[in-house]
């Protein structure tokens, strides 16, 4: 008896029947849990980049194209964490059970998200999205002046520096 | 320092075994030691590196002590010289032993791979990786390709990642345009294990049927993760060390965050730990059933693969309901995990983990009685306890050669110390032994969770907020399905400065020839695979070609339309 143990593999067999799933045919076993590509909601995302900086594979990239500001989305090199819906601060990013991503063309794997920009009131140049800034100025409740708000990093940074500049002087001369 | 050193040595000590160590380092070397400090249960010993032999010629034979890692590290550019930080462990009271050894730049440490076996690789790759010289032993190259030029470190600070990749294009080019074509793929063509499907390679020695020696070269698969770490910010990092393994990935980002949040203080909330440690044996349970899988595989058994990997497939769609994802389960952050596990899901864990243990019993039995797999696991591939030990083994394989090596139980983390399990000891040292270790773990983690997820408290499942500091030590261990993983990590303002991985196959691989040698030849595939091994793992940081001798392997390049550049 004992050397014929082995076969009780048949009943087991039997009683298991085909594992194997007719997959495409028949649906994959996805659980709700399931993360696979992400979305980007256009109209929520307001072009601050905080998914650009965890992104770990650099699937998720911010830059300027000309006049626009284009967060661009590459399936090609995401890994599927969802740390870019994790820190997005305007819930815009939502990860999707949508696993099946082969396809014949490169450019199908790409996504963007096209922003208009701010031009820097005193350089001229497009530094921010026009979103970015309205929301900046919602959440702070309107209480930095609107001049700042219109002011590039670098332009900015002139200006503090001159403002303390002639206001030394001005303390100094009196 | 001062000549009585008994206070200090009470202070420090967490056992009579460390206060052994200790006092004889001390009165050894008293005068070479530049500072003692514990925090936790790491004791710190800042020592010069011309006492450093002195002093572990003393210990190396202290009962219970064992080589867990060495992290070589350039400090340079803070304090003008390397470092060395040698990682023991003293199981009995879960103690780690670090010494700290200053290197300056050119001088030379005497090597302990005669006292501490398992430490050669670890001084060849801290040669290569970043140029530090050892005394009396033998130096080649282990992990850098023959071709890498000579006096170039890619761990040194003052080497960038866009250096070093920028090394390899034009090898690349230049043998694209001795083709005289403009477009080529390259197809890289073996060594590959008929098993394992990973790039490594045995020479085995053999009379008649018995093989009588056995080599392995392996370090083919340089991917660079610890230099690339050094760019990344710390919540990045642990989807990079979850890929280091595939199988095993979530052990490698939680020794990672393990290790950062024990050199910044990191206070994690007790709930993460609950969920790490469930998602820790979920993980243990898929590689066993793995392991099991191809185990009978190799014996021929295939009915006993195909029902190990049936079974093991509902694991994965628990791992995929707990994380969202069937493997990288990409939950783990510095200071805890961003998904929960919600009370709706431990009714279906519940009973996958019953179906779980009630089929895994069914095919134990039936798969072990079958005459030929018990005949050929039984009595091959022994690994005597005394090897066992002086190479400092880890996981499976050492518990299958009667030691009781396990990180949950000596060097306690996540909820682990909330559980009561036992841990599978076999004293045979074969193959059976270690397949026998892997079958009743199997049971312990089903058991594990179970407990886990009774008693998951609520609250947080992340700390809210914590601050870097600049070069803090800190150390991550975890018990990995195929042994111990560590990691040390040197802390800096936005990411690790040094990132130091450690894994299982890397401590265990050396004793492979051991036991291969007078094995049959038929049983040598099973033998070296009875560790489960992991070679994208060890090979962590490294590129290699085969060297020496009439084998070769040469890249085969592949006429056809792209151009791939990173190979």
């Amino acid at each position: 008896m004992r050397m014929v143990k082995f076969l009780k593999m048949l009943s087991i067999s039997v009683r298991e029947g085909t594992a194997t799933r007719k997959y495409p045919f028949e649906s994959p076993l996805v659980t709700p849990e399931f993360r696979g590509k992400i979305e980007v909601d256009p109209v929520k995302c307001v072009g601050c980049g905080a998914c650009t900086r965890i992104c770990p594979p650099k699937a998720l990239t911010i830059g300027n194209e000309g006049d626009e500001i284009v967060l661009k989305y590459f399936e090609g090199r995401c890994i599927f964490c969802g740390m870019c819906a994790y820190v997005c601060p305007q819930k815009a990013i939502t990860v999707s059970k949508e696993f099946e991503l082969a396809t014949w063309e490169l450019g199908d794997l790409y996504d963007e998200v096209v922003h208009t920009t701010v031009k820097c009131r005193i350089c001229g140049k497009p530094f921010t999205t026009v979103k970015f800034v309205k929301e900046v100025e919602k959440r702070i409740d309107n209480k930095v002046p609107e001049d700042l708000l219109t002011v590039c990093p670098e332009c900015r940074k002139k200006l503090t520096a001159r403002k303390i500049g002639s206001k030394v002087v001005g303390v100094s001369g009196e | 320092m001062s000549h009585d050193y008994s206070k200090l040595i009470d202070e420090l000590s967490r056992g009579h075994r460390s206060r052994a160590i200790l006092s004889k380092i001390l009165e050894v070397c008293g005068d070479s030691v530049l500072d003692l400090s514990r925090r936790n249960i790491i004791i710190k010993i800042v020592i010069k590196a011309n006492c450093l032999r002195t002093a572990l010629e003393n210990i190396y034979k202290e009962h219970d002590l064992y080589l867990r890692t060495i992290a070589a590290s350039d400090e340079r550019s803070r304090e003008g010289l390397f470092k060395l930080y040698y990682v023991f462990g003293i199981d009995s009271e879960g103690t780690n032993l670090v010494f700290e050894v200053p290197v300056a730049e050119g001088a030379k440490v005497d090597t302990i791979s005669d006292l501490f076996r398992a430490s050669d690789w670890y001084e060849l790759e801290a040669h290569d990786l970043l140029g530090i010289e050892f005394n009396g032993r033998q130096m080649s190259r282990l992990v850098l390709p023959e071709d890498w030029p000579e006096n170039l470190y890619p761990l040194r600070k003052e080497v960038s990642v866009e250096e070093l990749k920028k090394m390899y294009q034009p090898q690349l080019i230049s043998r694209v345009s001795e083709l005289g074509v403009e477009e080529v793929v390259r197809i890289p063509v073996g060594p590959y294990h008929p098993a394992l499907h990973e790039p490594e390679y045995f020479e085995l020695y053999v009379r008649g049927e018995k093989v009588v020696d056995a080599r392995y070269v392996g370090f083919m698969v340089h991917r660079g993760i610890e230099k690339l770490a050094e760019s990344m910010k710390y919540d990045q990092v642990p989807f990079l060390a979850e890929r280091i393994c595939g199988i095993c990935g979530f052990v490698h980002s939680t020794s990672y965050v393990q290790a950062v949040e024990d050199a910044l203080g990191i206070e994690v909330p007790e709930r993460a730990h609950f969920i790490r440690s469930i998602v820790l044996e979920v993980e243990r349970l898929h590689s066993h059933l793995l392991w099991l899988g191809v185990a009978l595989h190799l014996l021929g058994y295939d009915t006993g693969f195909m029902h190990a990997w049936r079974i093991r497939e509902k694991v994965m769609v628990l791992a995929e309901l707990l994380t969202g994802s069937r493997k990288t389960y990409g939950i783990d952050l510095v200071g805890g995990v961003k998904k929960d596990i919600d009370k709706d899901k431990i009714p279906r864990i519940k009973e996958t983990l019953n179906v779980l243990r009630k089929e895994f019993k069914e095919l134990v039995d039936v798969a072990m009685s079958v005459p030929q797999v018990k005949a050929r696991l039984t009595g091959t591939g022994v690994l005597p306890r005394g090897e066992a030990r002086a190479y400092s083994l880890v996981g499976p394989t050492v518990r299958g050669s009667g030691i009781a090596r396990d990180v949950r139980k000596d060097y306690t983390y996540a909820a682990y110390h909330y559980v009561s399990f036992k841990v599978p000891v076999y004293t045979e040292g074969d193959n059976l032994a270690r397949t026998l270790v892997r079958v009743d773990e199997v049971f312990e983690s089903i058991s594990i969770i179970e407990q886990l997820v009774d008693m998951m408290p609520g609250g947080p499942i992340k700390a809210e907020r914590w601050e870097p500091q600049p070069m803090r030590l800190g150390i991550g261990a975890v018990e990995a399905p195929r042994g111990e993983v560590i990691h040390v990590v040197l802390t800096d303002l936005y990411g690790p400065y040094r990132w130091r991985v450690r894994a299982p196959t890397y401590q265990n691989l050396q004793a492979v020839p051991i036991m291969l040698k007078g094995v049959d030849l038929a049983d040598a595939p099973l033998t070296i695979a009875s560790i489960d091994p992991c070679f994208s793992c060890t090979d962590r940081a490294v590129i290699i070609n085969l060297r020496s001798g009439s084998v070769k392997t040469l890249p085969i390049e592949v006429i056809s339309r792209r151009v791939r550049e990173n190979g």
